[in-house]
């Protein structure tokens, strides 16, 4: 072993000298017999068996590789560019799949998180909890090592440092962060005494907070802050790396909080509480107890709650969903999608490169003949291509590398808002990892294509299977370049469809803003009910300031507002109508809108009137809805003067019937919704939208819309400002990232793709010269040899897109999900896809077809 | 007798062996000597000769040291170590039970 490791060191290291004593002893040797030749191949088999000769070779494989990229720039930089391109785009698409799909999420334990729903038995929909019975839920369980509910609605408005300002906050109940494992960088954690009543007079900040409003200034914590005008002490900051795992869109489109205050739940709790419906409840599974033990459990408790309270509970379960699952069961079929459509455009550039190497093998035939001749093994010579395909594979991979570390933040910035765990996508080990993975196996996969052909022995000659491989190659390439342009094309049209729904409102010139009351408006934040007049007298006040600002046509105040990611929805009963049973009611979307709402919109009153400065907190309840909620509950009967309540609410008389609009999405159904006078509303959020109608840009009045604000209530903060057309242009942001980049990969995909046909047949017809030449002269005209070249191009395109078009056909269902308003499999859409890909693929092959025509007949039949 | 056969598998190592023991020799030394023991029955290529000294040197069984050959040029010199003679020991024993089983085999 040691005399092994000499040796290796003496092979290695004292090479020169190694070298010259191998030289000379076999020329003496050579001369002494008296002969010359073979001193090459002595030397060369020498050098097989020395110690570390695979090590050796691999180093001079490595330099003879390099060498030879060097002389064939050309070639490398398109082989190692398009490898690039493919490894990249590969890259950077699976950097984001692995941060929101594949990372266990970023707690200890992750999989025995859950969320629990509460269930509508008849339906199966799940929706957020009472907080009575998240109370209850608790104290029963027995399944759970902690559960912790938060409450998304209360914002808190920090002033004593110049203009007030809105903080994005949550109530949770004491153990939510222990619930995570998450520890405090700086202070505490809040402690089960301050989770009462009148006791958490206590906030922890994020660390985005801490920084922002506080200056990271490490003295903050214990000390007071002014919130909602009332003091606060600070305990704790989370640390930087903390973030809630959660979809948007359960928590009312809020994900980033930024400050936590204790949910102090009475105890037991009051029996409103009951029946509004806050709360997203988190809870960690015990040791041991599976979900399915853990959802007999919650059933269980469900039967008990149900005879307890069957006025609230009678039909209502509980679901509890692992938590890995719920935050990302929106977005997993778009981005596998859009990973799948990356692998495409990855194998379409493959399919590339081993062209370009079968090319080159042929065209590397006589060097290889030159060097068998010289001594080299066949072995040897497979290890040197191999060792060329690792280096071009390498290089590729390395360049993909450098271009994911700078396309994944480019395409993190483009991400929609609302997309789960974005912070969590990083170019990290993994996906290092799985690059590394990927660049070898395209180094081995192009190792062995330029043998491939040369493999099986049969009639066929080297060639001919060479250039079966080439043509199956191109049809692979077209095939699937069809199938990606099919899905970027339906998604298109998706997309147009989307933007083409009429959305029931006015779009142009329309500037919103989000405002946030103060507690002297409200009754605190813990869903308690507005004080109306109040507010009532701030929103005249301040909609009479803003209609007299120059350019402003019309202003009102929505508490929320469509397509804003806010919703509500609240029971009714109708009067004349017999009771439901216990548990049962009649619901629809409640909206508190001000005087003047549908005129500023543009939302057309169908029957009756809207509302006006006339309906006040004191003259008669009116009420007034969408045709969507007239036809529900009146069918063709005209609802205008019958009356309806909200539980033990005075009645209230419907005065108008207006438009539909499509609030919770474009591509969703217009919901039943009934709206209310601001002033008469038994409950207001506090963050209320000012929406305004201007007769110039809508950006132009910002300021002044912000001085109004500030004159007439400066202690209310104003953001969120943006026009109409923005919000509509948000809402779809999912659609939009999807069908961008599908459309670029298969435009990537179709360049790739032709470049890929154009090089096979430019090979074809160099390889057919002299064929060309002798028709020509035995009299084809030049018509007839372009047909020729061109008929080959189009049988292998159209053996691609029929392909294709059966694929496309297999996979579209896959994308149903995606698509709003046209089928996967779209006709006209396919059609179009086909079309455009036979042109592009008769264009790829027109240039060598004409090289071929115009070629002299003479020099064809030179041609060699 | 017919023309120099080829070289059985395994039996070069021995032949090296075997022509180095009674002196050191350079390479058309030991070429040379395995020609003569075996009355020509086997030629030496330097292809197959010097992959097997190299080899062999690796393994501790030869030693080599640059010396003067008979013609007054410098030539690499082959001995054998004490690894190298027990190894000839035993490849020695081990083929002469290979040849006898051979031999009665094919008379038998």
């Amino acid at each position: 072993m040691l005399r092994y490791c000499k040796a290796l060191w003496r092979n290695l290291f004292r090479r020169e000298q190694v070298e010259r004593e191998l030289d000379e002893e076999i020329r003496g040797y050579m001369e002494m017999m008296g002969t010359r030749g073979g001193i090459e191949q002595v030397k060369e088999s020498v050098r097989d068996v020395r110690a570390g000769a695979s090590l050796e070779t691999l180093a001079q494989d490595l330099r003879y590789g390099l060498r030879t990229l060097k002389r064939n720039r050309g070639f490398a930089a398109v082989a190692i560019g398009t490898l690039a391109l493919g490894i990249g785009a590969t890259t950077t698409m699976f950097t984001i799949v692995d941060g929101v799909l594949l990372k266990p999420l970023p707690y200890p334990d992750p999989e025995r998180l859950v969320m629990l729903w509460e269930r509508q038995i008849p339906t199966g929909e799940i929706g957020t909890v009472a907080p009575a019975n998240f109370y209850d839920w608790r104290a029963q369980s027995r399944s759970f090592a902690h559960m912790a509910a938060v409450d998304p609605y209360p914002d808190f408005i920090l002033t004593g440092a110049g203009e007030p300002r809105r903080l994005a906050g949550a109530a949770v109940s004491y153990d939510f962060f222990r619930l995570f494992g998450t520890r405090m960088a700086l202070g505490r954690d809040f402690v089960e005494a301050e989770d009462h009543p009148g006791r958490g007079q206590v906030v922890i900040l994020s660390y985005a907070a801490f920084v922002r409003y506080f200056g990271a200034r490490a003295e903050v914590v214990g000390h007071a802050a002014t919130l909602n005008g009332s003091s606060f002490t600070v305990v704790g900051v989370l640390p930087r790396d903390f973030s809630l795992a959660a979809r948007a869109s359960d928590f009312q489109g809020r994900g980033r909080f930024e400050v936590f205050t204790p949910l102090a739940l009475a105890s037991p709790p009051e029996a409103w509480q009951r029946g509004t419906h806050p709360l997203c409840v988190f809870a960690r599974l015990k040791v041991g107890v599976t979900l399915a033990g853990a959802q007999s459990d919650l059933d269980r408790i469900a039967g008990v709650l149900q005879r307890l309270f069957p006025a609230d509970d009678q039909e209502a379960g509980i679901a509890a969903v692992p938590l890995g699952r719920r935050v990302v069961e929106n977005v997993r079929t778009a981005l596998v999608t859009l990973l799948a459509g990356v692998g495409m455009v990855f194998l379409i550039a493959c399919a590339n490169i081993a062209n370009l190497l079968l090319t080159r093998a042929a065209a590397r035939q006589r060097e290889m003949n030159l060097r068998v001749a010289l001594g080299a093994s066949q072995g040897r010579l497979a290890r040197q291509l191999f060792t060329e395909s690792m280096v071009l594979a390498a290089a590729g991979g390395a360049l993909g590398v450098a271009m994911a570390i700078m396309g994944v933040p480019a395409l993190v910035r483009r991400l929609p808002a609302d997309l789960p765990r974005a912070a969590e996508i990083a170019v990290d080990w993994r996906v290092l990892a799985f690059t590394t993975v990927v660049a070898l196996a395209t180094g081995v996969l192009f190792g062995l294509v330029p043998l491939a052909p040369s493999l099986r022995t049969g009639v066929r000659s080297v060639a001919a299977r060479q250039s079966r491989l080439r043509s199956a190659l191109v049809v692979g390439q077209v095939a699937i370049a069809l199938v990606l342009l099919t899905g970027a094309g339906v998604m298109a049209k998706s997309l147009s469809r989307l933007l083409a729904v009429a959305p029931g409102f006015r779009t142009d010139d329309i500037l919103t803003a989000r405002l946030s009351l103060p507690p002297r408006f409200t009754n605190g934040y813990k869903f308690g009910v507005g004080k109306h007049r109040e507010i009532s007298r701030f929103e005249r006040d301040l909609v009479e300031r803003v209609r007299d600002i120059p350019g402003v046509e019309s202003a009102a105040f929505a508490a929320y507002l469509p397509l804003g990611g806010t919703d509500n929805s609240w029971a009714f009963q109708i009067e004349g109508r017999p009771p439901k049973p216990a548990g049962v009611y009649d619901s629809a979307n409640y909206r508190p809108v001000s005087g003047g709402y549908f005129e500023t919109l543009g939302i057309p009153v169908v029957r009756g009137r809207g509302f006006n400065d006339r309906d006040t907190e004191d003259s008669p309840l009116v009420v007034a809805m969408n045709e969507s909620m007239a036809r529900m509950f009146w069918g063709q009967a005209d609802p205008i003067r019958q009356r309806l309540r909200f539980g033990g609410e005075e009645w209230r008389s419907v005065v108008g019937v207006v438009g539909d609009v499509h609030h919770a999405a474009l591509g969703a159904k217009p919901e039943p919704e009934m709206y209310l006078p601001y002033a008469q509303a038994p409950n207001v959020e506090a963050r209320p939208t000012i929406v305004v109608r201007t007769a110039v840009q809508p950006a132009g009045v910002v300021n002044a819309l912000r001085r109004a604000v500030a004159e007439t209530a400066p202690d209310v903060p104003m953001d969120q400002i943006a026009t109409m057309q923005q919000i509509v242009y948000g809402s779809v942001g999912e659609s939009r990232f999807q069908t961008a980049l599908l459309a670029a990969f298969a435009a990537m995909a179709l360049a790739v793709a032709s470049i890929g046909l154009y090089g096979v047949m430019s090979y074809m017809v160099s390889m057919r010269m002299r064929e060309f030449g002798i028709r020509m002269a035995v009299g084809a005209s030049r018509g007839a040899v372009l047909e020729l070249v061109l008929r080959q191009a189009g049988k292998l395109a159209a053996l691609g897109i029929a392909i294709g078009l059966a694929a496309a056909a297999m996979l579209a269902r896959l994308i149903a999900s995606l698509l709003y308003g046209v089928k996967p499999f779209d006709v006209a859409t396919v059609a179009i896809v086909s079309a455009v890909l036979a042109i592009v693929a008769l264009m790829a092959s027109y240039l060598p077809a004409r090289r071929a025509a115009l070629a002299d007949p003479m020099d064809s039949l030179r041609y060699e | 007798m017919g023309a120099p056969s080829e070289l059985l598998q395994g039996t070069l190592d021995l032949l090296i062996l075997k022509s180095l023991a009674l002196e050191p020799l350079h390479g058309m030394g030991i070429a040379r000597r395995i020609a003569q023991i075996t009355n020509a029955t086997f030629e030496v290529k330097a292809g197959s000769l010097f992959p097997a000294l190299h080899r062999m040197e690796e393994a501790g069984w030869l030693a080599s040291r640059w010396g003067e050959s008979e013609t007054n040029r410098r030539a690499r010199f082959y001995k054998l170590t004490a690894v190298g003679r027990k190894q000839l020991r035993q490849e020695s024993a081990r083929w002469a039970r290979i040849s006898l089983a051979m031999a009665s085999a094919l008379q038998a």
